[in-house]
């Protein structure tokens, strides 16, 4: 069966909360997922004490576990893909026209 | 859909004189809570059911009219001779009934915080005055006193303290930002309360109270030889492994060593200045503590921008759910149990301040 990488909705109505989970393709959304390798809060939230108004998406992930799966032939659904081509495990499956290259990254502990 | 009063919006006045009775003949006997120069009882007033007429309209209550009774005779003197009801210029303390009422009718004194005479259980609580905050947060922040300290000098919580500063910023950097601010308003409701002026030897609240944890509610009978010393932190241990004793629960440990280094000899001014030096490190470690756990987190932090928002991807262990995936610990949400947010008397609010 093929094992896919994909979104568990959680959270409640109008509040949606995403386990980035690694599951069987033919198992239920939200049923126990071979496993959890992430979360993903996809409402967008300011900064406590931030008056630029500057809104942040928080996403987490085992990066080492994403990445051996991709090995081992998981597959990601387009939103997993897209996450996962953010911090660069996949190339970007539907680069934009008009972008010629990968959007910035800044890897802020190291700065 | 409730009843709406005719002709638009539910105006205050609208419902006034829409509850009022249409007409004055169809007002029954005068309502005997009314303001009214007082009259000697007379045959009359002491009946007065019978000897009023009957309106039959209908809006009229099938409720016989109150009777002029000794308590509400009493209640309406109150109200033609108090002078919590004049108007007066200057409104220094909340007007409450007990600044009125010396005694109850049982005799027993009525304080001065009680806004219900009847109601011993009912104490209404100072809050800080605006030049108190004012005071605290001058303190803390201009003067670069430890928060510990301020509350030990004023006796003021730590925890108020705090969460005074806090409000003192906002309120400045919103003063800075030209916003408008509801000076009236916090005015006038600052008469309703008993205000309190802080002071260096005045006493606001306790400061040191413990914590009664659950734990130590039950009588324990705990073997142990004769000889042993058992300290405070045994028989906390004794009582379960994560209990702390007294001296490691207080908010402001650094008080008792004060006071023991005076009961030793130690001149007052020399301790207070090193309490006030051991509050300052003790806040300077948690400030380290805070900041150290900030940057580990930013270090496992990549930041991803894009044209709309940033995507901050922080690196975590997946393996951290433990052997059978229900670790409490591990990220994202729990599968196979229920999560409780929704239970009665669960805390929905934040409990604490980051």
């Amino acid at each position: 069966m093929v094992v896919k990488i994909r979104l568990a909705r959680f959270g409640r109505t109008n509040a949606p909360f995403y386990n980035i989970v690694v599951a069987h393709a033919r198992t239920a959304r939200n049923s126990r997922p071979l496993e959890v390798i992430g979360t993903y809060d996809p409402i967008p939230r300011k900064d406590p004490y931030d008056t630029s108004g500057k809104l942040h998406k928080d996403i987490k992930l085992d990066t080492l576990r994403a990445q051996y799966w991709i090995g081992v032939g998981a597959q990601p659904t387009d939103t997993a893909w897209r996450l996962l081509s953010l911090v660069g495990i996949l190339p970007p499956k539907y680069p934009r026209a008009g972008s010629q290259q990968a959007p910035s990254t800044t890897q802020s502990g190291t700065a | 859909m409730p009843p709406r009063i005719p002709g638009g919006g539910c105006r205050p006045q609208q419902l006034l004189t829409s509850l009022e009775a249409p007409t004055p003949s169809c007002t029954l006997p005068a309502p005997a809570l009314a303001l009214r120069p007082r009259q000697p009882p007379t045959a009359s007033s002491s009946r007065p059911l019978s000897t009023t007429p009957r309106c039959s309209s209908k809006t009229e209550s099938t409720k016989p009219p109150p009777q002029l009774t000794r308590v509400r005779r009493k209640f309406l003197d109150f109200l033609e001779h108090s002078s919590m009801l004049r108007k007066s210029k200057v409104l220094k303390e909340p007007t409450y009934l007990s600044n009125n009422v010396v005694t109850r009718s049982e005799g027993e004194v009525v304080q001065r915080d009680m806004p219900f005479p009847n109601n011993p259980y009912f104490r209404s609580q100072s809050v800080l005055s605006a030049v108190s905050r004012e005071r605290v947060w001058s303190e803390v922040m201009e003067g670069g006193m430890p928060i510990k300290a301020v509350a030990a000098k004023y006796s003021v919580d730590v925890r108020r303290v705090t969460a005074v500063v806090r409000m003192m910023e906002i309120e400045k950097r919103w003063e800075r930002e030209g916003k408008p601010l509801a000076y009236a308003y916090a005015r006038s409701m600052g008469h309703l309360v008993p205000q309190h002026n802080v002071r260096a030897e005045s006493k606001f609240e306790p400061i040191n109270d413990l914590h009664v944890h659950s734990h130590t509610m039950q009588q324990l009978f705990v073997p142990t030889s004769e000889s042993r010393h058992f300290t405070r932190a045994d028989a906390a241990r004794a009582f379960g492994e994560h209990i702390l004793p007294p001296e490691a629960r207080m908010r402001i440990p650094e008080l008792v060593d004060m006071e023991r280094k005076i009961a030793q000899g130690v001149p007052p001014p020399v301790a207070g200045a090193e309490f006030i030096a051991a509050a300052r490190e003790s806040e300077q470690e948690i400030a380290a503590r805070n900041f150290e756990r900030a940057r580990s987190k930013e270090a496992r932090t990549v930041r991803v921008q894009t044209d709309r928002f940033e995507f901050r991807f922080e690196k975590i262990d997946s393996e951290a759910v433990g052997p059978k995936g229900r670790s409490r610990t591990a990220v994202g949400w729990r599968y196979g149990v229920p999560l409780m947010d929704r239970r009665r008397a669960e805390v929905k609010i934040p409990t604490s301040m980051d």
